[in-house]
């Protein structure tokens, strides 16, 4: 039996092995790599960052890559909860259709979203076309640099993650004993009492993970803003090192601009973890 | 403030709600999703199946005036369109299959060994630090030595995509093999079976539905990727990179009966793998 053990021991090991040095090998090793091709030298009279912290359009993808996520979370969660709130709460074949219909924009392939949110937002778009019948407009929603191109960005990302929120939410919702809402309804209290005083905090776990997450996820944001409006209309980091990398062919300013956007990323994670290990501690006791 | 609407949690059928204006909000808000949802794939699909001109013009036409079966036929018919979605089916192919058999043997590890459970979500977790483009960037140039950049099999993007699926694949399937019984594997320990064949004998066939949800899930996640597909399959490109260059810079019919084959394969299985993707999804919310 012992042996046996040991066998069923080797097995799991190479079971957990071989993914992991896949992985290693595919996603990591590029990015070490690409991390000392950061510091490499190339012959310019300044380091690559300092390039890089030098570039004004650098300076304007950190905002984006600020403004942008943090816009983006704050829609995704008022509506994602909204979202969860409704279509939790509710049975039959309208609740079913609508179900269905509040997951459809996460299931619609990304680029194939932002090929529409393109169609819908051109300057002779349908949005465009929908607010003449009411005599305003047309509006620029995707001229570069404009306050309005950033609000369209935000909105089309938190149109394709919204769902992943709401799902997170409504599972979140799941995990609270209807006895409290018994209990609440008992005491008298009302709709907006019961939402602050049970459904609020019993969500804020699960609220503050899918925050995490998503936040993080947010800060990667790419695709966006590259089919939207181009690198120069609303950078990001991403675009911007891309931008870096295949038209302005400085591939050590890439990663150098690369390896910022992992810091940052990096030191959100963190935050984000102490306080979901607080909020936990502050539960158990 | 009325007592009655008090917020249930789901499943519990809502019999006390009485409010009248709880209920209208309610559809209200059901209905704007249901529009939200449905009118952007409307206007797709009534931009590919309308003549060009139309889709061009001012102010623009909410319902087609003229029918014509000629964008999605290019879709089939012409050598670039066709031939990126055979590439595109291709890498995601193989992709599914890579990614479903390293990922059901990590969650089978987790799933027998506490150790393993926790190096396997902290390693789930490290790849998500990881921004897209870090790893991108220098990865073409580990491709172009490997003779896989750009190659006309599209096997070094399907090599990332497979990486990019394995947490979602070990995931979806974690949860099946750490409710299977330990007892069921002494059984055949004891008549002396190797490990690898209880694993094939006692846990695959009980984990069939999750491993075939994993197979379809990391196939639509390739068949979506863009970032990564513009990157490397630069002449040779699957549907997504194709697709942004017909959205910027081609006709519109084109590009909406494009994005319209793209977009039929991924609603069918999200919609079919809901329950899936909920599991999938809060799995990693939960430590």
């Amino acid at each position: 039996m012992k042996s046996d053990s040991r066998r069923m021991s080797l097995t799991l090991w190479i079971f957990a092995g071989l993914p992991t040095l896949f992985v290693l090998a595919v996603l990591f090793a590029p990015a070490v790599q690409g991390m000392a091709l950061s510091f490499e030298h190339g012959g310019a009279p300044v380091s690559n960052y300092a390039a890089v912290l030098r570039d004004k359009l650098f300076w304007r993808a950190v905002a984006g890559n600020l403004i942008i996520p943090a816009g983006s979370l704050v829609v995704e969660f008022i509506i994602g909860l909204a979202l969860a709130l409704t279509l939790s709460a509710r049975n039959g074949r309208i609740a079913a259709i609508a179900d269905v219909a509040a997951i459809l924009p996460f299931a619609i392939p990304e680029i194939v979203l932002l090929a529409i949110a393109r169609y819908i937002f051109m300057p002779r778009g349908y949005l465009n076309g929908a607010l003449r019948l009411l005599g305003i407009g047309p509006l620029p929603w995707l001229i570069p640099r404009s306050a309005l191109s950033f609000a369209t960005v935000i909105v089309v990302d938190a149109w394709h993650v919204t769902p992943v929120v709401m799902l997170i939410i409504v599972a979140g919702l799941q995990t609270i004993p209807p006895e409290l809402y018994e209990a609440a309804r008992l005491d008298g209290a009302g709709t907006l009492a019961t939402f602050r005083h049970i459904t609020l905090p019993m969500l804020a776990p699960a609220l503050l993970a899918a925050l995490v997450l998503r936040g993080i996820d947010a800060l990667r944001i790419f695709s966006t803003t590259l089919v939207l409006t181009g690198v120069e209309g609303v950078p990001v980091i991403s675009t911007y090192a891309y931008h870096l990398w295949t038209d302005a062919q400085q591939p050590r300013m890439a990663m150098a601009a690369s390896v910022l956007l992992a810091l940052l990323i990096v030191v959100t994670a963190l935050v984000g973890l102490l306080a979901m290990r607080r909020t936990t501690l502050l539960r158990t006791v | 403030m009325n007592g009655s609407t008090v917020i249930r949690p789901a499943g519990q059928p809502r019999a006390d709600l009485k409010s009248p204006w709880a209920a209208l909000a309610r559809i209200i808000i059901e209905a704007l999703v249901v529009l939200g949802a449905a009118v952007p794939v409307y206007l797709l699909i009534k931009q590919a199946l309308t003549p060009e001109l139309e889709s061009f013009a001012w102010p623009p036409r909410w319902l087609p005036h003229a029918l014509t079966l000629a964008h999605l036929e290019g879709v089939f018919e012409l050598a670039e369109l066709r031939s990126a979605l055979i590439l595109s089916v291709a890498v995601a192919a193989v992709a599914a299959v890579a990614a479903t058999a390293l990922g059901t043997m990590l969650a089978y590890a987790m799933a027998r060994r506490e150790s393993l459970r926790q190096a396997g979500m902290a390693g789930v977790t490290a790849a998500r630090l990881l921004p897209m483009i870090a790893v991108a960037l220098p990865l073409t140039i580990v491709l172009i030595n490997l003779g896989l950049y750009d190659s006309a099999s599209g096997m070094g993007l399907a090599l990332i995509h497979a990486a990019l699926a394995i947490p979602t694949t070990a995931l979806t399937t974690y949860g099946v093999f750490a409710a299977i019984p330990p007892e069921q594997e002494e059984a055949a320990f004891l008549d002396g079976a190797s490990a690898l064949r209880i694993f094939l004998a006692v846990d695959v066939p009980q984990a069939k539905a999750a491993i075939a949800a994993s197979l379809v899930l990391s196939f639509i996640m390739s068949w979506d990727e863009f970032a990564f597909a513009l990157l490397i399959q630069v002449t040779h490109r699957t549907l997504p990179p194709l697709l942004y260059y017909y959205t910027v810079f081609g006709d519109v019919g084109s590009a909406s009966a494009l994005a319209l084959v793209m977009l039929v394969p991924a609603l069918a299985v999200i919609i079919a793998l809901r329950p899936m993707l909920k599991s999938g999804l809060v799995a990693g919310t939960q430590r």
